[in-house]
């Protein structure tokens, strides 16, 4: 009992001198001093991105608003043709993601509002919500991901690269071997007090950014982005630990631990990139584009013929003498093309979830796609919540049609008492069970892939086969 | 006495066991990206071809119409992609791929390919680009690194000076090796790709050039590089504080500087708003570019003007059809306000991408990255090529509408149709790559800024000669 007690303080006085030994030398100021201004940087662009967001989802929602006002004063006023009405695109708006600050992830690349209208053909639009020069995509944004996923494991590995190669190098191992320490808790200890203050750095990061433009529920998020980072740095300390086991020198250590690094966080993901559009090929936009206009040049020959044989299927909407208008034939018209090309269109949001789905399996092949899916996926800027957007917007077209296109074809005058009806979009955000499992399987993946380095580098850091 | 060091250097590389092992990922890697890069643009190259054709018979089965509805019917061309996209993709996955040109108005490329693929994609695209820009410069340090600090810790050097060596010869040499032998492993790469970009479709004229052009800038990048560790390691202690500097720079130039310049440049000249672009444009569309004369009072001084011309009271007694003559004015209107303001949109984005190439005093990568993209012919400058392109495209085709309306319909007449005759005599989009000077203008700043970068380099490989001590207290 009372030697545990010794020991346990013992440990104390251990790990504070493996601090004081680490914060004694002039580099790890740098080092920090360095690491914080990067994570300062990098949430002041993430939040910065979050406030473009903002600004343009509340232009949006200040247009459909004015529209709406609109039509509500005219129909004070009068009934309307519907017609006018539906002929205006309602815009559909993806509001601004839950924890912007952390991740700008797809945003910047994905739509985040779209215009629905009755027509279903639409012109090939830019499809983006902000204009953007290619080159800053192509190089992606420095936002607190970034820096958590790229720059963090940098950081870590230059404050603990060296756990006891330069010892084994300079001779001093065995000294120290000698004195009857434990070299996994001599190890561990050390690496623990290099790695701490990095990542306490980093953890204090992500709490700032969940007070920056947060909605409801960010502190569940903000929770386990601090459990992540976490789990992420232990991973490279464990790896470090490893490959101190093997080393002969410090640059030894330097060199393997710089190249692992490459090796996870730029030439994995590059591969599985490969890997996944090889696999699912996404189908060619420019032959959607062409086999559409096809098919609408098809269904306009049969103009008048759909139009009548719509009639025939809906009498009660027909007009006296089931003569269409041109109004209502272009309609036809369109709806025959849009049903025409929905299963192509279809096949893009396929080929995207089934690439989405093999990265989702293959993400523990390097932690940094782990982490960087997760912490997309908290901040509400990744796939998923982007793929939910657009499954609603589809959705609400249908109801849209649903309830415009006989009142289009009937011309049944729209009155006061509709306008509670108007189809408008409000985009459901997901259930937090269903991000919070994605997460959770990111994060235990995580912790296993650190479990599993810390576990090899235990078992390689016996004092046996350490002074050998 | 350098040749002698170099082999020596050249042979210790090759013995190197993680050199070795580094080498043929990089090799493998520069390889199947070429082979990958090859694979996907023959498809995509397939892939427009049909849709090119399927939208030319689109266009000319449109049936019998009024031929300024066949202006509004309009047509879709495609981004052709650059022969040489196959070694550097450059902006082409984040940028639209598709122009759909109409009467009255000029559209943005649209359809992306970037949103069409995950995340993964911003890691960065596998190419053999992104190998020798990041990859080959790091085995660089880890060969260069221990060079001279790391034979100054054993000893040697000591003894290599103390034979009366030139310290020149010693440095010289040591870059020499270094540089042969990431040549050596790099030499069959450039030949694998230079096989698989003369077996390609035939290569647009100056694609040799351009490819002549991409491998000096890569080999003045990858000497900066060599140079500059070896210079590192020449004037550092040890070997160790050697590796940390360098891969600290590594870090900093392949990594850091690409986000940080694009973000910091960004800050400084930022780029409109989507919304207030078009709502401007628009508004000048309609009020004209100045502002005080609306369209309506522009398009009245012009009746006035045409009547008085042809000596005429009414629309109705001019020779032609006058609302023929009232689109092709309102086409070249509106023409003046889309060159100002996409003209605008265009030059911004062109000056963001220059001031990042002359980051690159900062970040040698910067400028080398550019100056690939440019000669791969895969920048925005090459994107605004094809969009001005299709875009004087555009104004030709609904021009020829038009004085089709103009001379061939009867005033007044409502029902006169246009047929196949007028569709098949339109001309078909072409688009050819812009040749190599174009790219090499576009390319200047970032040759500049590589070239500063070859002779500092140089000159501090031969500073630290000069200075080259066999111990560093």
């Amino acid at each position: 009992m009372e030697r545990d007690a010794a020991s346990g303080g013992d440990s104390v006085k251990s790990f504070t001198l493996e601090l004081r030994l680490f914060f004694a030398e002039r580099a790890t100021w740098v080092l920090l001093v360095l690491f914080a201004v990067v994570l300062v940087y990098g949430l002041a662009n993430g939040a910065a991105a979050g406030r473009t967001a903002r600004d343009s989802a509340e232009l949006v929602e200040k247009d459909t608003f004015q529209w709406a006002t609109q039509v509500r004063d005219a129909l004070e006023r009068q009934a309307l043709d519907p017609r006018q009405v539906a002929g205006r695109p309602t815009s559909a708006l993806l509001p601004p993601a839950p924890m912007p600050a952390l991740a700008v992830g797809q945003a910047d690349l994905l739509p985040a509002h779209e215009q629905v209208s009755l027509w279903r053909l639409e012109k090939p639009s830019e499809g983006r919500s902000e204009l953007e020069n290619p080159s800053r995509l192509l190089a992606g944004r420095f936002d607190l991901a970034f820096v958590l996923v790229w720059l963090l494991p940098l950081f870590l590995l230059a404050a603990a690269y060296d756990l006891c190669a330069g010892d084994r190098e300079a001779g001093t191992l065995r000294m120290v071997l000698a004195q009857g320490v434990s070299p996994r808790v001599w190890i561990a200890r050390r690496a623990f007090a290099r790695g701490a203050p990095v990542l306490l750095i980093a953890v204090l990061s992500v709490l700032v950014a969940g007070q920056i433009g947060g909605a409801e529920g960010v502190g569940a998020r903000t929770g386990f982005a601090v459990l992540i980072v976490i789990a992420y740095g232990a991973f490279w300390l464990a790896l470090a630990a490893l490959v101190n086991g093997y080393a002969r020198s410090a640059a030894a250590a330097a060199t393997a631990l710089g190249s692992i690094w490459v090796l996870f966080v730029l030439v994995v993901p590059t591969l599985l990139n490969v890997v996944v559009e090889s696999l699912h090929p996404s189908p060619s936009r420019a032959e959607l584009v062409a086999e559409a206009r096809a098919a609408a040049a098809v269904a306009e020959k049969r103009g008048q013929e759909l139009v009548s044989s719509f009639y025939r299927d809906h009498p009660e909407l027909a007009p006296v003498g089931m003569q269409g208008d041109m109004m209502s034939r272009m309609l036809a018209v369109q709806d025959e093309v849009g049903r025409a090309m929905d299963p192509v269109k279809q096949r893009f949001e396929s080929a995207i979830l089934a690439q989405q789905e093999v990265v989702d399996r293959w993400r523990f092949a390097s932690p940094a796609i782990a982490m960087h899916e997760a912490l997309t996926d908290l901040a509400g800027t990744g796939y998923w919540r982007h793929r939910a957007f657009r499954v609603q917007v589809e959705t609400f077209k249908d109801q849209l049609h649903a309830y415009y296109s006989p009142k289009f074809h009937k011309r049944a005058p729209l009155t006061k008492a509709d306008l509670p009806n108007f189809p408008k979009f409000e985009f459901i955000e997901e259930s937090s069970a269903a991000w919070r499992s994605r997460v959770l399987a990111g994060l235990a993946g995580i912790v296993a892939l650190a479990i599993a380095a810390a576990v090899v580098a235990a078992a390689r850091l016996s004092p046996r086969k350490l002074a050998a | 006495m350098i040749i002698g060091i170099a082999k020596k250097e050249l042979v210790d590389a090759w013995r190197d066991g993680r050199f070795r092992l580094g080498a043929v990922l990089v090799l493998v890697l520069l390889v199947v990206a070429g082979l990958l890069a090859r694979q996907q643009v023959a498809r995509e190259t397939a892939e427009r071809d049909a849709a090119t054709a399927l939208e030319r018979k689109n266009w000319v089965e449109q049936g019998n119409k009024n031929s300024h509805s066949a202006g509004h019917y309009g047509v879709n061309v495609f981004k052709p992609s650059s022969p040489l996209a196959v070694f550097d993709r450059g902006i082409e996955p984040f940028v639209g791929t598709t122009v759909f040109l109409e009467a009255h108005r000029q559209n943005q490329t649209a359809f992306l390919p970037a949103q069409d693929a995950t995340a993964m994609r911003r890691f960065g695209e596998l190419s053999a680009a992104l190998a020798l820009q990041v990859l080959v410069p790091l085995l660089v340090v880890l060969l260069a690194f221990g060079s001279l600090a790391g034979e100054r810790e054993s000893g040697t050097l000591r003894q290599t000076l103390s034979l009366g060596v030139a310290p020149r010869s010693i440095v010289l040499g040591k870059a020499l090796g270094i540089g042969a032998a990431i040549a050596l492993l790099l030499a069959p790469a450039a030949a694998v790709l230079a096989l698989l970009l003369s077996r390609s479709a035939p290569a647009a004229e100056g694609t040799w050039t351009r490819a002549g052009w991409l491998a000096a800038v890569y080999a003045a990048y990858i000497a900066v590089i060599v140079a500059g560790s070896v210079a590192v390691s020449a004037s550092t202690r040890t070997a160790r504080s050697a590796l940390t500097i360098l891969l600290a720079m590594w870090a900093l130039n392949c990594i850091v500087a690409p986000r940080l310049a694009s973000d910091v440049v960004h800050g400084q000249l930022p780029m409109p708003k989507l919304a207030e672009f078009e709502v401007e444009m628009q508004k000048d569309v309609m009020e004209g570019l100045d502002g005080h004369d609306a369209r309506s009072k522009q398009i009245e001084d012009f009746t006035q003007k045409t009547l008085a011309e042809h000596g005429k009271t009414s629309v109705d007694q001019l020779p032609f059809n006058f609302q023929g003559l009232v689109m092709l004015e309102s086409e070249r209107m509106a023409g003046v306000v889309f060159d100002h303001h996409f003209g605008k949109l265009w030059d911004r984005i062109q000056e963001q991408d220059r001031a990042v190439a002359w980051a690159g005093f900062a970040a040698p990568m910067l400028a080398l990255r550019s100056a690939s993209m440019a000669f791969a012919g895969t920048d925005f400058g090459h994107h605004r090529r094809f969009a001005r392109a299709a875009e004087e495209h555009r104004r030709e085709f609904v021009r020829l509408l038009n004085e089709d309306l103009m001379n061939n319909a009867r005033p007044g007449d409502h029902g006169y149709a246009a047929g196949r005759a007028l569709w098949e005599a339109l001309p078909e989009f072409r688009h050819e790559v812009a040749s190599a000077a174009e790219a090499w203008r576009d390319a200047r700043p970032s040759l500049i800024v590589l070239a500063a970068w070859l002779v500092a380099s140089l000159a501090f490989l031969g500073w630290s000669a000069t200075r080259l001590r066999a111990v560093i207290l």
